[in-house]
């Protein structure tokens, strides 16, 4: 159908039982060439074995997964070697071979599957790592850098054969707000400049909306909803209400320059908190206060005088999120 | 299941992927010039850097051997034999076994620990999605550099273990060095030197399958790693004795043939 977009990767009814547990239960999605498609989901609940599931590393006990059309769950391993190419994965410690420099690590995929010449390979693990900003430290060893350089250097190997597919197993986790936003600007310039169906496990949920053309959230082995960001984020669902929200009462963004929360924060000890814990209130919204800026919004609203009142009310004055060693607010 | 059936299930299946891993290793051996270099880097690491200690090992042994001997043989008045049995005995088990034995403690272990790291921090996935073989890329380099620096050692520190012997007849049991030396020779003919490096390749082929097999069925984090590491010091030893005690009743048979009683 010329119509319909083109399929990257689809998975149907996939199920897996991992010592005794069952992971995937008839796990349904397609991913469409040329979008950013985000999985999140709780932690250990199984969105890295549908990773692994997709470069065939680990074979599903039913269902079908397809990769451009092809199945690849009845696959040769000389088959899926051949498949696998078409993937580049950004594992979640980065998965550099410790042995190497960033440098060979990078040149490492070219140097198994092609036939270029060291001057060619040079250039390419060149321009890869000036992508990630990391060719000042290609003579570094993965041990000597940090987290952060390790995933941007992951990255780097990952995009070295122009995969037409990128996996990012939790790109985020554990770097700091900055590099975060480094990383989803780099996923985003992927997509336009290069155009990579890209894949993306994460619990990071301001990475998640930034990046996600289409947010799949996983929960109990299957998709309990796909859809837009703005989808995703008026969900009705409550569990993805409660994922999204991290279980707090209002939509609350850690990431300092991306979001602004009106009103009054809910701290651990304010009064709303608890009423909304002994009340079971299920989640925020806007009509109670908290209202998720976008980029813009925050930057204009950062620019405006700060006022504050006290009281859950719409009419506090806007308060950025960035830790400051100045006093935040002074009453008006 | 009983606990037993369990772990007879455990070890068969351990055994059928070691064997699967090894005879991968052996079928990616076309590869050794492209992979040359992460070969020497292994062998310096097996080989080069186990010197020092091997040959120490087998000094003291030599030196304790050739004293034990040496006070039963005085009781004979035979001290100058002491060479001949030294030898016999260096070429044919001492040297093959304990080198064996240090490569186990030195290199066995830390090649289960790095595997087992590069298991456990989703290195060897990564080889796997680049469709890089970690049998051809992690496996083979490391068995082929073992396979070829055991024997090595093996020359080596059985040598060292001689002239160990030799300065402790010279200086403690009054055996004069041309004695040593003469009946030394007669201590091994070339069938038991072959046996001798026919035994340290089948080590190293043993400890070093064992060593990648557990590295790369590494689970469960730093607690993973160390278990890795010791259960290949544990697996390894209880082979390569095994093996030790195959090759030496082969060795025998071979033996009786050659000198024509059977």
């Amino acid at each position: 159908m010329s119509g319909s977009p083109k399929l990257a990767v689809q998975f149907e009814g996939v199920s897996k039982v991992l010592a005794g547990r069952q992971i995937l239960d008839k796990l349904s999605f397609d991913v469409r060439e040329g979008e950013t498609f985000v999985i999140i989901g709780y932690s250990g609940t199984g969105k890295s074995v549908t990773l692994r599931h997709m470069v065939g590393l680990m074979a599903p006990d039913e269902g079908s997964i397809r990769v451009e059309n092809e199945e690849i769950t009845t696959m040769s391993r000389r088959e899926l070697e051949i498949m696998r190419r078409k993937f580049g994965v950004l594992f979640q410690s980065g998965a550099l071979i410790a042995w190497l420099t960033l440098f060979e690590n990078v040149e490492l995929p070219l140097l198994e599957h092609t036939k270029m010449s060291r001057k060619k390979r040079a250039e390419i693990v060149q321009e890869k790592l000036e992508i990630v900003n990391l060719w000042q430290d290609r003579e570094k060893y993965p041990a000597e850098i940090s987290g952060g350089m390790k995933k941007r250097a992951g990255l780097a190997r990952a995009l070295a054969l122009d995969p037409g597919i990128v996996l990012y197993d939790e790109p985020t986790s554990g770097l700091d707000p900055v590099i975060a936003n480094e990383i989803d600007k780099l996923i985003n310039r992927l997509k336009r400049e290069h155009h990579m169906t890209q894949i993306v496990v994460t619990h990071d949920m301001d990475s998640a909306f930034e990046i996600g053309d289409r947010i799949g959230m996983f929960y109990k082995g299957s998709m309990i909803q796909i859809g837009t960001p703005e989808e995703i984020q008026s969900s009705t669902i409550p569990e993805v209400q409660h994922f999204i929200t991290g279980g707090r009462e209002g939509a609350i963004s850690r990431r300092a320059n991306t979001a602004v929360i009106r009103g009054v924060a809910p701290g651990m000890l304010s009064q709303r908190s608890l009423e909304a814990i002994e009340s079971e209130a299920p989640v925020a919204t806007a009509e109670q206060g908290y209202v998720l800026l976008s980029e813009e919004e925050a930057a204009a609203a950062a620019l405006q005088p700060q006022e504050e009142t006290e009281g859950p009310v719409d009419t506090a004055g806007p308060r950025n999120a960035t830790p400051s060693l100045e006093p935040e607010e002074t009453d008006a | 299941m009983s606990w037993t059936d369990n772990v007879i299930t455990r070890a068969l299946k351990g055994a059928g992927f070691t064997l699967v891993l090894l005879l991968e290793a052996i079928g990616h051996s076309t590869q050794i010039w492209r992979r040359r270099r992460a070969i020497f880097t292994q062998m310096h690491v097996i080989g080069t850097q186990s010197i020092p200690i091997a040959s120490f090992f087998m000094l003291l042994i030599g030196m304790v051997f050739a004293l034990q001997v040496g006070i039963e043989f005085a009781r004979f008045g035979q001290t100058n034999l002491v060479g001949l049995v030294l030898v016999a005995a260096m070429v044919r088990e001492l040297g093959p076994w304990m080198v064996g034995f240090v490569l186990i403690a030195r290199v066995g272990s830390s090649m289960a620990a790095e595997i087992g790291t590069m298991q456990v921090a989703e290195e060897i996935d990564a080889l796997e999605v680049m469709s890089i073989n970690p049998a051809s890329f992690v496996v083979m380099p490391r068995i082929v550099a073992l396979s070829i620096m055991g024997p090595v050692l093996t020359v080596i520190g059985t040598l060292v273990g001689i002239v160990g012997g030799g300065i402790v007849s010279n200086l403690q049991l009054g055996v004069t060095w041309s004695d040593y030396l003469r009946f030394a020779e007669d201590g091994a003919e070339a069938l038991d030197i072959y046996w001798g490096l026919l035994k340290s390749f089948v080590f190293s082929i043993v400890s070093g399958s064992v060593a990648c097999a557990i590295g790369m069925k590494t689970s469960g984090g730093a607690v993973g790693v160390g278990r890795a590491s010791r259960n290949t010091v544990v697996l390894s030893l209880t082979l390569v004795v095994f093996f030790n005690y195959l090759l030496t009743s082969f060795y025998r048979i071979v033996k009786m043939f050659v000198s024509g009683v059977l």
